[in-house]
């Protein structure tokens, strides 16, 4: 099953390539370091979505060839998620279910397919990769006791479980929020590569994460981890925070703008 | 030129907005009627999410027809004592309404109650009033007089209490029908992001025989108010209200419907029902089929956690 749940990882071994790069690594095994073009983007008036370049260098001493990942991770947002059921002649939506788990936002660059990188376990222990998600939906979730084992979690879903997670997935993808470029990553000079990260318009604000992994030989054996801050400034900002924080007194503002501009307008007009 | 929306979170044309605004503002005007069944299929289908285009659009509603009302009142075409009491049933059936809709929502079958409504209520009202303004056009050409005006009114809006003298529109029937509309209105105003006016002016016209004059600037006064409390529930209670959105609408609609209430003067009244019955017809329509074309997509987002 391609597409099944990915077992919790533990959390030591996403930690250790990071904390082993600082301190323990010998100089003779690769490593990765790499920045952001910016650390933040400020959606303003103007904004039409983002573009910037994460770029970094390749310290490889070996002679095995290596291969870079790029991953950027925006931050978890619930998926509500309705089929379309046929009653009665009619297509209507089912129950929502709701998907936890899901960034807002998923990058992949890579210089190769991930599939070529790294074997199907490392990808998932590592969470890398759109397929790799741990995307589920606890609600629809019971644990109950059968053929004599005790706590087996069983899913509401059913069959169609895998359907519903890979339309999250596609979802996503047809709106730009999901990527994945199998050669995004490309190598400017010797040991020196470029990726370029895409925000759509529609990219939710907050924290992002932005790593990039070392690979060689299907094994990860560094990482570089930055964070990456989208948020909205200026009269963008004024008036999301007006518009939550005093939401009655802004709807009885949106109100009296629009009769004044409909009375200036009327009042214009019957004088010319 | 793209402007990023605060709200709705997304990046839409500028003039473009400013022209949707102003065409939906002219069809307002000269039919007296919101415009927003126009609207929000547009603003949905421009990328902009459902709950912030019916929000933000019915403050586009009470922009032009707050310009309308006023050029109808210089003609003495607004009965402010039967639209007061229309609001207050308005007023009632929005608060009820935007409940309705939140609950709606959580179930993921907001959808459905948007399209039903748009199909019924568009589908019958566009069809009649397309049926009765061609009998007439067709009895005017060939030269027919027209049918003696049914003056008898349904004998139930003399039979209920609470009567009440409605000069302008020549009536003295009880308030309890105008106020029942009123809820009806409001309540559609909430879940449609209409102002209702495609329900009130053949209602008035039809079933309380107001005189004519008055119907259209009733029904826009009528609109503001439910609208305007429209407007404020949502922002209060859903936060979808896009100011910055609303605005670009507003600035094109209130010179449109300018224009529009200038030009309803010049058309033969059974003419322009003709028209605005087909219209409201092919958006119902198009609203419905919906419910009957096989989606290409089997998984919908649905919005709204909350």
């Amino acid at each position: 099953m391609f597409q099944d749940l990915p077992p919790e990882p533990p959390a030591v071994v996403a930690e250790a390539p990071a904390q082993s790069l600082q301190t323990l690594t010998p100089v003779t095994q690769a490593r990765v370091a790499a920045a952001l073009t910016e650390a933040t983007v400020d959606i303003d008036t103007g904004f039409a979505g983002a573009s910037m370049v994460l770029y970094g260098a390749v310290f490889n001493p070996t002679d095995t060839p290596a291969d870079v990942v790029v991953v950027v991770r925006g931050p978890d947002q619930p998926v509500r998620l309705v089929r379309k059921v046929r009653v009665a002649g009619l297509w209507l939506n089912s129950r929502p279910v709701v998907f936890e788990g899901a960034p807002g936002f998923y990058m992949t660059a890579s210089t190769r397919p991930l599939s070529d990188i790294a074997s199907f376990s490392v990808l998932r222990r590592l969470g890398v990769g759109v397929d790799h998600l741990r995307i589920n939906a606890p609600e629809q979730e019971t644990t109950v006791t059968r053929f004599g084992v005790r706590d087996v979690v069983i899913n509401r879903l059913g069959e169609d479980y895998l359907d519903w997670r890979r339309a999250v997935i596609r979802l996503k993808e047809d709106a730009a929020l999901y990527a994945t470029d199998p050669d995004g990553v490309r190598f400017v000079d010797q040991g020196l590569f470029r990726a370029e990260v895409e925000l759509p318009t529609e990219a939710p604000t907050g924290t992002y994460e932005a790593e990039v992994w070392l690979f060689q030989e299907g094994e990860a054996i560094s990482v570089s981890r930055m964070d990456l801050t989208v948020d909205k400034v200026g009269v963008e900002r004024a008036i999301f925070d007006f518009a939550h924080q005093r939401s009655w007194l802004y709807g009885i503002l949106a109100v009296v703008l629009a009769a004044f501009t409909g009375w200036a307008a009327s009042a214009w007009f019957r004088r010319t | 030129m793209d402007i990023y929306l605060p709200i709705a979170e997304v990046s839409v044309n500028a003039p473009l907005l400013i022209l949707l605004g102003a065409a939906v503002g002219f069809i307002s005007g000269l039919f007296g009627i919101g415009g927003g069944f126009l609207m929000a299929p547009v603003l949905i289908f421009m990328g902009i999410p459902p709950s912030v285009a019916v929000a933000s659009q019915a403050s586009h509603v009470v922009a032009s027809s707050t310009s309308g009302v006023i050029t109808y009142t210089a003609k003495k075409g607004v009965d402010y004592r039967m639209g007061g009491i229309m609001a207050l049933g308005g007023a009632v059936g929005a608060i009820g309404g935007v409940e309705l809709f939140r609950m709606m929502r959580l179930l993921g079958q907001a959808d459905l109650v948007v399209a039903l409504s748009y199909l019924i209520f568009l589908g019958a009202i566009g069809g009649l009033m397309l049926k009765e303004s061609l009998e007439a056009i067709i009895r005017r050409k060939k030269g027919l007089p027209a049918p003696r005006p049914q003056n008898r009114r349904p004998l139930w809006l003399y039979g209920l209490p609470w009567r009440m003298k409605f000069p302008r529109s020549g009536l003295y029937i009880s308030a309890i029908p105008p106020l029942g509309l009123g809820v009806f209105a409001g309540v559609l105003s909430a879940i449609m992001g209409v102002g209702g006016g495609f329900i009130l002016v053949p209602a008035m016209l039809y079933v309380l025989r107001m005189k004519a004059s008055v119907v259209v600037g009733t029904s826009l006064f009528q609109i503001i108010i439910t609208t305007a409390i429209t407007t404020v529930l949502q922002s209060g209670r859903n936060q979808t209200v896009d100011i910055v959105l609303s605005s670009l609408l507003l600035f094109g609609g209130v010179v449109g419907a300018q224009y529009g209430a200038r030009m309803s003067g010049k058309f033969r009244a059974e003419e322009l029902r003709a028209v605005l019955g087909l219209l409201v017809l092919l958006v119902g329509i198009q609203m419905g089929l919906e419910l009957f074309v096989r989606p290409a997509e089997m998984f919908v987002l649905a919005p709204g956690v909350d």
